[in-house]
């Protein structure tokens, strides 16, 4: 596989950071989600980091380096972090579960498979158009679909924020497949929640991912959707991946999986202690970590030992 | 202000497991030593160490980082990483071989197999304009088995030049020192420049990325060709792209070359990269066949390098 990927996530004007993301990549399979801890409830930012640990760990344990079934997976990780919320709750003693919403795409065998509850959105990006995006679960949503508002109405409705699935909670998440979509040469797949979405609209959003690679687009659509949102800025969190064709040449900060061990992950979760410094942020993330390091020797090491025999 | 030379490692330092006999080459981005394994074993010794971003002083063992230059200097290390990740998959008789890559000294190190030999480039500096067309059609072809090898695997050298060219005793060429991996640092990096050599680098090398791709090795294996013949490389690329003052090979040298040799390498170094011939294999088969429809010689495929060592052995 061959891809250029980049995340980022802001705090925006809120205390905490309550959105997790997170992307992990096997030899043949990549993994990218986001999910956005419901501030409104208690712990919100435990539901979210649960969510996108367990469903990480999942691929991590799984995909060695193939997921037998990507749709079967999304379906089962997503379920059991719903779970493991729930019981975090009851262990906890917790007078309510905390919910987060999920959006997780897999890439395996050049097709991407997705699921989603609640509205943090996925968009998939062909020749400069948005070919798809996932549909939010919200309140709002089902009333554009009824032609009750539409498109700008429901950016300033104040239900907005309404939305009838998640993981945790009382009620059972509905979580909403995607078919596969066979990926092509160029193909952006941009995971994000609702603090990036909601500021921009769709062309906004379109016109920012498709501007650069997405080292820089990333922070890019993150300033844009920061500077239009002001002082009520909520949590911005993108994940963002240009899939390439393994004949083309390779660009520049490309990662090709094709020299890792079978049972090798790269994963990358961001965690932000109070992190309010954007610059700071990504800086780190072009920085190479002493385990990146030590990884990237093993894994030239493990081709070399490969390749002797 | 020139960056100042970093000090090499003193001979007789025991780095991991290997000991330091003597440099053997230094660049912008890198230092290259002659070591012993602890088999006894000669082996080669390339040490990240990038000139402008870290200091090694006289004497001392562990270079000196500033601290603004952190981010940069980690930054090259993932470049360096990439050249060993696309060096370690590959495993060809033309193709430097990696056996290890480790940490030391809060850099990293790559182990390859040392040769026994000389560059092309010292060959042709040796032997300046008296080089056979036979040798030249031997070392090339054979060197085109690796560079192949090279493509197959989805990468491209983009540092190709006669100092890059190994000759083994035996006369067979290796292909040596990957500059993909530094081409990567071309952007957004001011510290680290692109480190190919003028005259051997392609026209769309002086452009940033876009439109690298085989062509672009290809022309390289022209420039190198150039020099065997003339004995110097070609004028640079972009100074060729404003205004061209090359004269195609098959008029200057007719006397001493075949015709087909010298169009070879002047269709190699056509500035249009759809004019190049677009793939290792064209150029090798027609250095090859003299003429078109000639049997190509089977064991010019392969590595046995015994034809090869008599026509160096006269030289």
């Amino acid at each position: 596989m061959r891809f250029t990927i980049y995340q980022e996530s802001r705090v925006g004007q809120r205390k905490t950071n309550q959105d997790r993301i997170a992307y992990c990549y096997s030899r043949d399979a990549l993994l990218m989600l986001v999910a956005d801890g419901m501030g409104g409830h208690l712990y919100g930012e435990v539901a979210a980091q649960l969510a996108a640990q367990l469903i990480a760990k999942a691929f991590q344990r799984e995909a060695k380096p193939a997921l037998a079934e990507p749709a079967l997976f999304l379906s089962r990780a997503l379920t059991n972090a719903h779970h493991a919320i729930l019981d975090y709750a009851f262990d906890k003693d917790l007078p309510e579960s905390p919910r987060t919403t999920i959006v997780a795409c897999v890439v395996q065998n050049g097709v991407a498979h997705w699921a989603h509850a609640g509205d943090s959105r996925l968009y998939l990006l062909r020749h400069g158009k948005i070919l798809t995006h996932t549909r939010d679960h919200s309140r709002v949503q089902l009333m554009m679909d009824q032609g009750l508002l539409d498109a700008r109405e429901a950016a300033n409705h104040p239900g907005r924020n309404r939305i009838y699935s998640c993981l945790g909670g009382n009620q059972t998440p509905q979580i909403e497949f995607s078919r596969g979509v066979t990926l092509h040469n160029g193909d952006v797949i941009a995971l994000c929640s609702d603090g990036v979405w909601g500021p921009l609209n769709d062309d906004a959003m379109l016109l920012g991912l498709v501007a650069g690679p997405v080292m820089q687009a990333v922070p890019q659509v993150l300033d844009r959707a920061e500077a239009a949102a002001g002082a009520t800025a909520d949590n911005l969190s993108l994940v963002a991946m240009c899939w390439q064709d393994e004949s083309a040449p390779p660009g520049v900060d490309s990662i090709s999986t094709r020299t890792m061990a079978l049972d090798d992950h790269t994963t990358r979760i961001d965690l932000f202690p109070g992190s309010r410094s954007a610059g700071a942020t990504s800086a780190a993330s072009i920085d190479l970590t002493e385990e990146e390091i030590e990884r990237a020797i093993a894994e030239i090491n493990a081709a070399i030992t490969k390749f002797d025999r | 202000m020139p960056p100042q030379a970093n000090c090499a490692l003193p001979p007789g330092y025991q780095l991991d497991r290997y000991r330091i006999e003597r440099q053997l080459s230094v660049g912008g981005f890198s230092i290259v030593y002659l070591a012993v394994d602890d088999d006894g074993t000669a082996v080669a010794l390339k040490e990240y160490l990038p000139n402008s971003l870290a200091l090694r002083k006289e004497g001392e063992i562990e270079p000196q980082v500033p601290e603004d230059n952190l981010p940069a200097f980690r930054y090259g290390m993932k470049c360096f990483f990439e050249e060993g990740r696309a060096l370690a998959k590959l495993m060809h008789p033309n193709v430097v071989r990696v056996l290890n890559f480790f940490r030391a000294n809060g850099t990293v190190y790559m182990v390859m197999q040392f040769e026994r030999g000389r560059t092309l480039h010292d060959y042709i500096q040796k032997h300046r304009g008296e080089l056979r067309e036979n040798l030249i059609r031997a070392v090339f072809a054979r060197m085109l088995n690796g560079l192949r090898e090279v493509h197959a695997h989805k990468l491209l050298h983009l540092d190709i030049k006669p100092s890059n060219i190994y000759l083994r005793n035996d006369g067979t060429p290796v292909l040596l020192d990957f500059g993909a991996a530094r081409q990567t640092l071309m952007n957004d990096q001011p510290f680290l420049k692109p480190m190919y050599t003028p005259g051997f680098a392609s026209p769309e090398q002086y452009e940033g990325r876009n439109g690298l791709g085989p062509w672009s090795d290809i022309y390289s294996v022209g420039a190198s060709l150039h020099a065997c013949i003339v004995g110097t490389a070609p004028p640079r690329a972009d100074d060729r792209v404003k205004g061209d003052t090359l004269q195609p090979l098959t008029k200057t040298h007719a006397s001493r070359y075949s015709n087909q040799l010298l169009g070879l390498v002047d269709w190699c170094l056509q500035l249009d990269a759809l004019k190049r011939p677009q793939s290792v294999y064209a150029l090798q088969k027609a250095l090859m066949q003299k003429e078109a429809g000639d049997p190509m010689p089977a064991s010019w495929f392969t590595d046995i390098g015994s034809r090869l060592r008599s026509f160096i052995g006269r030289a």
